[in-house]
């Protein structure tokens, strides 16, 4: 379709000429998986990232016209980066938004140091990451873990069983979960992980009702997620101790986007996440809106200053407050983490009920300011025999 | 079931940075900051705070033992070596500094975090090694007393029983076998200085007598 010039708006950022705006093209790299074990989630940040452009492309007081370069890795970590050098060596983007599982964003980031390209990273991660090319825009663990963690246990008990697919997210949630479960004078009464798309749970559902914990951490992602909270209902049906009421299984990174494949299984569970979709609904969930949030962030920035690189990037996060759908936001300048609201909400009928809200967390991705005191109250009183 | 000693929190601590004003500076100074470090840099002393530092990053290439207020070796907190130039006379100055860790020059967006913990774990893991070493040398310097502590009990009988007697003295007292030595060996010095003086006025009486 030829683009027309419009008529130019006050301080539009975009190139004139004879009082006509002309956009300023910006290709922009779009890296997310068509096809796979994760694909649902895959998808609600491609589609958030894909209104961001349209929403972009089609305000004519905006100065960026973006066009997305897209490449499809399938769910294949190994083709993150080959892609991502793909689009930096095809296109003249230098800002890719993309990649769901921490694995592929760290197969991607030496590709990134090497082009001095930026990835915009959508999801929730484990934390203990701070590289200058990345801009973290969902939770970190002090704003996913540590909360629902201090929701969780003076409600249901601080022992835990922790699960968790076999890469470093599953990995490293579970680390940080064993500590906080000693800080909160609980067990870690199991951990165990799955290969991603394996869907056989029946030996975790068996350990689950052998050790009784208090809580199940499900850092599964994906078919084995969906798995393994179909069986537990039907735990939950035979033995009304695993029922939502009495043993939630709480998760950091389900959404709305997986509901539809979780149907009544999740029911009363506990997720966390900056984002729940109201109804109506400007979005259908947390990844969907922080990958739209993501454009909107970049094309603010080279709207400004369409050269701009990391040393740029990373002044403008130090002076601005950014508006976005997810709500004024603010990057810190430091380790490039989004402030985000915390909400922990439960999942019922399709929706996530909002439980409790905490609003502009700060982030804190190496924990350097948890203080258990504070997360669970005076440390609990154990009875030594 | 032996916990695997969880990794610490390092906000708040502090790390210095010997190094003179250089990209590489800064790239630390970003990671650390993330990281929740508080960093001072300083080129070419270090100032008297770095006693109560955390950590200190020096410059393997440029560095030189005055630097440092500490003798080479003996630095009271992990040490990271900076290293550019991979020449085998720096890399012995390091080594003999004992860094705990090295970063590779140029730094780029990450590597200090994982320099932190492994120099932080092997540092600790030295001085616990100096801590036991210590008290075995310690401990074997004490051989002698041992000996003498047996002697003294076994008075020339069966020296198997004497030292059982040695050990299930320390026990009671609760106190090592050597301690347990050397509070005998003093007790029975005492005996025989109050033997010595005894007979001594003993021997002034048989003077007087005479």
């Amino acid at each position: 379709m030829p683009r027309m010039p419009r008529p130019c708006g006050a301080g539009c950022g975009a190139l004139s000429f004879l009082g006509f705006c002309l956009k300023r093209r910006i290709e922009i790299g779009i890296l997310y998986s068509r096809s796979g074990s994760y694909q649902l989630v895959s998808d609600a940040c491609r589609v958030g990232a894909m209104r961001a452009i349209a929403d972009i492309n089609a305000d004519r007081d905006h100065g960026l016209e973006l066009v997305p370069v897209e490449r499809d890795p399938q769910s294949n970590a190994d083709r993150y980066a080959t892609l991502c050098e793909d689009i930096f060596r095809t296109s003249s983007a230098r800002h890719v938004v993309g990649c769901v599982t921490s694995w592929s964003r760290k197969e991607t980031i030496p590709v990134l140091e090497k082009a001095g390209g930026m990835l915009w990273y959508a999801c929730p991660y484990e934390g203990f990451e701070a590289n200058e090319h990345v801009v973290y825009m969902h939770a970190c663990p002090n704003q996913h873990l540590v909360p629902l963690m201090a929701h969780v246990v003076p409600r249901f008990g601080a022992n835990g069983f922790l699960l968790g697919s076999n890469y470093i997210w599953g990995w490293e949630m579970n680390r940080v979960a064993r500590d906080l479960i000693a800080d909160a004078g609980g067990k870690v009464l199991g951990e165990r992980y799955l290969r991603i798309g394996e869907t056989d749970v029946s030996r975790l559902i068996g350990e689950v009702r052998a050790t009784r914990p208090s809580f199940i951490l499900n850092n599964l992602i994906g078919t084995s997620s969906y798995a393994f909270l179909a069986a537990y209902r039907d735990l939950g049906a035979e033995d009304p101790a695993f029922s939502p009421q009495n043993c939630p299984v709480i998760s950091c990174n389900l959404t709305e986007g997986e509901l539809p494949a979780i149907g009544e299984n999740g029911r009363g569970h506990l997720s966390v996440g900056p984002y729940f979709a109201p109804r109506p609904a400007a979005f259908a969930s947390s990844f969907e809106a922080s990958a739209y949030a993501s454009v909107q962030v970049m094309a603010d920035v080279l709207s400004r200053d369409p050269q701009a690189g990391p040393a740029e990037f990373s002044k403008a996060f130090a002076e601005t407050r950014f508006s976005t759908r997810l709500g004024p936001i603010a990057i810190d300048a430091h380790t490039q983490h989004a402030t985000l609201p915390v909400i922990i909400g439960r999942i019922a009928d399709g929706y996530f009920e909002v439980v409790s809200r905490q609003d502009e967390v700060a982030p804190d991705p190496y924990l350097s300011r948890y203080d258990p005191a504070k997360t669970f109250g005076r440390p609990r009183l154990r009875v030594v025999s | 079931m032996t916990r695997i000693p969880r990794i610490p929190n390092l906000g708040g601590a502090k790390a210095f940075v010997l190094h003179r004003p250089h990209p590489t500076v800064q790239a630390i100074t970003r990671q650390l900051s993330a990281i929740g470090l508080v960093t001072v840099d300083c080129w070419p002393e270090l100032l008297p705070e770095v006693l109560a530092a955390d950590f200190v990053f020096f410059d393997a290439d440029l560095g030189f033992d005055e630097q440092f207020p500490w003798k080479p070796g003996e630095a009271p907190m992990p040490l990271v070596a900076l290293i550019g130039s991979e020449a085998p006379g720096r890399i012995e100055w390091a080594l003999s500094h004992k860094a705990d860790a090295q970063l590779l020059k140029p730094v780029g967006n990450a590597g200090v975090y994982s320099a932190l913990l492994i120099a932080r774990q092997s540092f600790e893991a030295r001085k616990h090694l100096a801590g036991e070493i210590a008290a075995l040398r310690q401990r074997v310097a004490e051989r002698q007393t041992i000996v003498r502590a047996v002697a003294a009990l076994s008075k020339g009988t069966d020296d198997g029983r004497a030292y059982a007697q040695l050990r299930s003295l320390a026990m009671s007292w609760q106190i090592s076998v050597e301690d347990a030595a050397r509070r005998i060996v003093a007790m029975t010095s005492q005996d025989v200085a109050d033997d010595d003086t005894t007979s001594e006025e003993g021997g002034s009486d048989q003077s007087h007598r005479a």
